[in-house]
């Protein structure tokens, strides 16, 4: 059965989409992308410091994946269409992943702030995927003005901490109509396969990769995580039950 | 351009000055007096004495 990820109209076969920040090289990380099967990767947008020599990123990643500028950096929704215009008119995807974070010490994004930004987006005809605390009214909201999927976070950007959210998360993809990306936080494979057995269309993962002793083959274990929790959803978790329940039959022993 | 001063050539476009700079290829982003410049453009949109220019790239993030 081909189980592919749609958002937007646009169909992916990976469920995994990858950060490309904080790699030791841009050669790890175009293997760890390549390993990892990811179809979307995410790049922030920066002013060119014309004192440092800095290699054109894009070159290094492979042709088929989607690029998603991110408005990491931007405290205010006005900061965020600046910084997605900008890179729209430059020839990137009109795709963005919103991001307002206004407070760097526990980066966690402003609701109110990207609300605001995601309606404008929307309207000024960006396909827009919000990084969000898992706040299921907030969720419907920026379903209702038009965005593409939702990306709850599961913990603090970088803490690699899991789903420290998932009571939370839980509510959103049961509630969601677009595709939930599950996004920050995830530390290790489990975390991920964790969110995809809870349902979630996918995850967005960047530290966990790249600070890995070995990013390509950690890129690896994720993508497998990745399949096995989607399989696992489909194949339908168990309950958990307050008893044990023998597996072997109770009679007939020797 | 990004808060330093630079001289034009006569007839500057967005295009020779990026391509003067060595920014010719790839992906580089411009918006000039807080209006982003079409890619499309940047070779017939000539530059002025006073214009404020940012110019930004795609660069690694999570």
């Amino acid at each position: 059965m081909e189980d592919t990820l749609t958002i937007a109209g646009r169909e992916f076969g990976s469920r995994l989409l990858l950060g490309t920040g904080k790699y030791s090289s841009f050669e790890t990380m175009r293997d760890a992308v390549v390993a990892s099967g990811a179809e979307i990767v995410t790049v922030a947008v920066r002013r060119i410091d014309f004192d440092e020599e800095g290699e054109d990123i894009t070159s290094f990643l492979p042709e088929n994946v989607l690029l998603l500028p991110n408005t990491s950096g931007c405290e205010t929704a006005d900061e965020a269409l600046r910084t997605a215009r900008l890179a729209r008119a430059g020839g990137l995807p009109d795709w963005v992943k919103l991001e307002v974070i206004p407070d760097p010490r526990y980066l966690l994004p402003d609701p109110v702030e990207t609300l605001r930004a995601a309606a404008a987006l929307v309207e000024d005809g960006f396909t827009v995927l919000p990084y969000i605390l898992p706040d299921p009214v907030l969720a419907k909201k920026l379903e209702e003005v038009g965005c593409a999927t939702v990306m709850p976070l599961a913990a603090p950007i970088g803490s690699g901490r899991g789903l420290k959210l998932r009571d939370a998360i839980r509510i959103v993809i049961e509630q969601a109509e677009v595709p939930v990306v599950v996004d920050a936080g995830l530390g290790a494979p489990s975390h991920a396969a964790e969110a995809m057995e809870m349902g979630a269309d996918a995850v967005l993962v960047n530290t966990a990769i790249a600070r890995a002793d070995e990013p390509v083959a950690m890129a690896r274990a994720f993508r497998l995580a990745v399949e096995a929790g989607r399989t696992a959803f489909h194949a339908g978790v168990m309950d958990e039950q307050a008893v044990a329940e023998p597996s072997s039959p109770v009679g007939g022993t020797v | 351009m990004n808060g330093r001063e630079h001289d034009l050539a006569a007839g500057e476009t967005v295009a020779s000055l990026l391509e003067r700079l060595g920014l010719g290829a790839g992906y580089a982003l411009v918006e000039r007096n807080g209006e982003p410049v079409e890619r499309g453009r940047y070779a017939e949109v000539e530059l002025a004495d006073a214009d404020r220019l940012v110019v930004a790239r795609p660069v690694a993030g999570g």
